[in-house]
């Protein structure tokens, strides 16, 4: 059988720390792994974010372009049922008239164009045939959307429809449009006045219709010469084609160590592809700033726990430590208590036989080691105590008891009195008590026989010492206990009473 | 307004190669002029490109005396290269409406070049309370007569563009190109470096009797003349029309395929002869007039030597501005000159794409 492993203070206080570290160190990686899934999530997220960010900006971006094209058409229709219902007889009539329409309508560059290809603006009259592309057509049946370069301006988006019943001056008049330029409709949709998201309009072959830059890499240049050698070929092909069939698109490349995400999405009708460019890393920053942040929380969060964990485990162990001395005092004093029980006579007060036992049997080890030369015996027991018990009741003979050992007890301070039978007392004398023996039997002897007299408490004492042939105490107890009897003889001639 | 004299451009441009050369101190310093072969010294930087067409113009402190001016103006021929003037012309007044003066007017040209149509419209013009005519002359001999009976009826008239009247005609003043001859003989003496000033050669001109187009083509006779190992061996007129262009080419390359070099005088000259040498693979060198896209894009790919821009914005800002000083009765003299000279700059290859870029905003 295994023996059993002890609990000490030392194992408590190691179990404790090593709880404490134990505890913290699982905080603590549980803390980390959660921040690295929280920075993998993060990028993931961000991910997702710029893509369905992008997407959501381009269509909108789209949709946007998509309703000033179209509000800007329904605008010159409107100008063209105003200017028709005008009494317009002279060109400063139609001027006037084009005038109020740009003003009321909000219409940018708003001109008319008769059959001759003679453009009619609120200023001018000119010649328009090689200065607007879509007049090289004889008539028009249908609303034209075309992309112009002017010569040293940037680049414009011109917007005509047909006015076949119009009429004024005489003249038939073929059209209506409106320039309106590039870079103003796309600074339209650049909200972002910081420049962290770049909008961009393009051409079908990748070439920069507004005049504005998409980012470092791809700048003002052709958007596909700009991307040649920077997106895989497959990914480039894939994206050409994606601008000639007007479809959406995206795509990611790595610019100057940090990665730039696109979206485009075509604009119908116009040829044009709209490209919205965001920097990944002003969501990525962003949202590792929160990150960071959070990861500051949690180490404090770290810290504070382990501290208060470690205040806790500290504040535990001293209450237990406090707790064990407590419990432990408690069973000494306990062990203590039941061992005077187990000793002491309840009646008399004095050790009784068990306890005269276990000092019979240390003193027997000594003995036999000799390690005890000088030691006696007094054996006492009490004249009467029959007959007062007999003839006063148990009461009166436990007081006599008592008494008699009060008696013993008064004389021999400076031994060991045991109560070891009814009426029968024992001391053992060591050291002091030895050497003063004789004396103290003397004065006991000589009050007992005074209180025969008195009529008080009568004990009968012998006693003896160790002599060198001893071998136990009972040697020494026998020789004691007859000198007792012979003494009780003498005390019941002098008048003491005796057990009959 | 930026006057620019023809000689002041011209000498620019020879410092900046004389700077470029001096710049290879190894290299051996040859006549500064720009070749084929220099081709370091082509290129220029983008402070003397962008003066080329200057499109940063600002009225002077002349303070116009009404409120409102009708002009009229009238050019030779509908074509792109007077839409780059019509534009300098929109500049100048948006910035006169922007001090409160509206300026109107007509800007009228026939689908191809005709004196006919052009007297047709002035006598039109005449009968209408315009403040001022402008004409960019279609012929001289005709039209300059007619300018004078304009005049002397009491009408203020100017000329403007590229072709101015006659000498002694009574026209007010002239805004443009004063250096027609000189362009053409300029850029044909580059033809003829190139070509190591031996070889057959074509002239293509615009329209017959436009002052500029016979000026330049008359510069280019001139020049070619000079070197006995060279030959014009075909004098074509396109109408300003790049498709007559390029069929007259395409003609003149089947009759001549030794043909070396090709000489344009106007804006569709180059174009039209570009297409016909890129189609026939042929090895003609073309030098060539002003800025279309499409000879620009040939320039930068090497199709076409060179080509003579002129500043058109200029023309079209300044000719507006004189306008209204004539319409206020202003003679020449301290407000404005008889001729405000324009400048022609000619370009390279190297200078292409600057110019594509500047001018239409192609970033290649």
């Amino acid at each position: 059988m295994k023996p059993k492993r002890q609990i000490t203070n030392k194992s408590i206080v190691m179990t404790a720390i090593i709880g404490s570290l134990v505890i913290i160190a699982m905080v603590t990686a549980n803390t980390i792994w959660s921040s690295r899934r929280t920075d993998s999530a993060t990028s993931e997220a961000v991910s997702e974010v710029s893509s369905f960010y992008l997407e959501a900006m381009a269509d909108h971006g789209a949709k946007t372009l998509t309703n000033l094209i179209g509000s800007n058409f329904e605008q010159m229709e409107k100008a063209v049922a105003f200017i028709a219902g005008e009494d317009v007889r002279t060109q400063d009539d139609l001027r006037h008239n084009i005038g109020m329409v740009k003003t009321l309508l909000n219409l940018n560059r708003f001109a008319l164009v008769d059959d001759d290809n003679i453009v009619y603006t609120q200023y001018t009259t000119y010649t328009g045939r090689s200065r607007h592309s879509f007049l090289s057509e004889e008539t028009l049946s249908d609303r034209i959307i075309t992309t112009v370069s002017p010569y040293g301006s940037s680049k414009q988006l011109c917007l005509a429809i047909p006015t076949s019943e119009l009429t004024l001056m005489g003249k038939h008049f073929k059209a209506c449009f409106v320039l309106l330029d590039i870079s103003d409709i796309v600074d339209l949709l650049a909200l972002d006045d910081e420049g962290r998201t770049s909008f961009a309009l393009y051409a079908r072959n990748g070439g920069n219709l507004s005049d504005t830059e998409l980012g470092p890499v791809i700048s003002n240049h052709n958007f596909f010469d700009a991307l040649k050698n920077v997106v895989p070929e497959d990914v480039w092909n894939e994206n050409y084609a994606n601008f000639q069939n007007e479809m959406h698109g995206s795509l990611t490349f790595a610019s100057e160590g940090a990665e730039e995400s696109l979206y485009y999405a075509p604009i119908p009708e116009t040829d044009w592809e709209l490209v919205v460019l965001i920097r990944e890393s002003v969501i990525q920053n962003r949202i590792r700033d929160i990150s960071k942040r959070t990861q500051r929380a949690s180490e404090n969060q770290i810290i504070f726990a382990s501290t208060a964990i470690l205040l806790l485990a500290a504040s535990l162990l001293l209450m237990l430590r406090r707790f064990s001395k407590e419990r432990l005092d408690e069973e000494k004093e306990t062990s203590r208590t039941f061992q005077n029980m187990a000793n002491t006579d309840a009646m008399t007060g004095v050790r009784n036989k068990f306890a005269y036992t276990e000092n019979e049997t240390a003193i027997n080890e000594q003995i036999r080691s000799g390690e005890i030369q000088n030691l006696g015996v007094v054996v006492g027991d009490i004249n009467g105590l029959k007959y007062v018990n007999d003839t006063q009741g148990h009461a009166a003979g436990d007081k006599l008891i008592k008494d008699a050992c009060a008696l013993i007890c008064e004389y021999f301070k400076q031994g060991a009195v045991f109560r070891i039978g009814g009426d029968e007392f024992a001391v053992i004398l060591q050291g002091k008590g030895y050497e003063t023996m004789h004396e103290t039997i003397d004065a006991l002897n000589a009050k007992v026989e005074r209180n025969i007299q008195e009529n008080g408490v009568v004990v009968s004492i012998g006693h003896s010492h160790l002599n060198a042939d001893d071998s136990q105490l009972r040697d020494v107890f026998e020789r004691a206990d007859q000198e007792m009897y012979e003494r009780k003889k003498l005390l019941k001639e002098m008048g003491a009473k005796v057990r009959i | 307004m930026k006057i620019i004299s023809r000689k002041s451009g011209i000498l620019s441009v020879v410092l900046a190669a004389l700077l470029a050369l001096s710049a290879c101190a190894d290299a051996p310093v040859e006549d500064p002029k720009r070749t084929a072969s220099d081709t370091g010294g082509h290129a220029m930087s983008a402070e003397q490109l962008k003066s080329a067409v200057n499109f940063d113009h600002e009225l002077d402190s002349y303070v116009p005396k009404k409120d409102h001016y009708n002009f009229y103006f009238t050019y030779k021929t509908v074509h792109p290269w007077w839409d780059a003037v019509a534009l300098g012309m929109e500049d100048a007044q948006r910035q006169f409406l922007d001090k409160g003066i509206r300026i109107t007017y007509e800007y009228m040209a026939p689908e191809g070049a005709s004196a006919e149509d052009q007297t047709q419209r002035l006598h039109d013009a005449l009968s209408k309370d315009y403040d001022v005519i402008g004409v960019d002359v279609a012929d001289d001999a005709i039209i300059s007569p007619i300018l004078d009976e304009m005049v002397d009826s009491g009408a203020k008239v100017m000329t403007f563009s590229s072709s101015d009247a006659s000498e002694g005609c009574k026209r007010i003043a002239y805004v443009g190109n004063t250096h027609n001859y000189q362009d053409g003989a300029d850029l044909t003496e580059a033809l003829c470096e190139k070509l190591g000033y031996k070889g057959k050669v074509a002239i293509l001109v615009g329209s017959v009797g436009a002052p500029c187009h016979e000026d330049r083509a008359a510069g280019a006779k001139d020049t070619i003349a000079k070197y006995p190992d060279m030959e014009i061996v075909a004098t074509e007129y396109d109408n300003d029309s790049v498709d007559t262009a390029y069929d007259l080419t395409k003609k003149i390359l089947a009759d001549n395929p030794d043909l070396s070099g090709i000489i344009c005088c106007n804006m569709s000259n180059p174009v039209g002869a570009a297409r016909a040498v890129t189609e026939l693979e042929s090895d003609a060198v073309i030098v060539g007039m002003d800025h279309d896209e499409e000879a620009l894009r040939y320039l930068n790919d090497g199709v076409i030597y060179c080509l003579g821009v002129q500043d058109c914005y200029s023309i079209g800002f300044d000719t507006i501005c004189i306008a209204v000083k004539i319409a206020d009765g202003n003679m020449p003299g301290e407000l404005f000159p008889e001729k405000t000279n324009e400048i022609t700059t000619v370009i390279y290859q190297e200078d292409a794409a600057q110019m594509l870029e500047l001018l239409y905003g192609v970033v290649l």
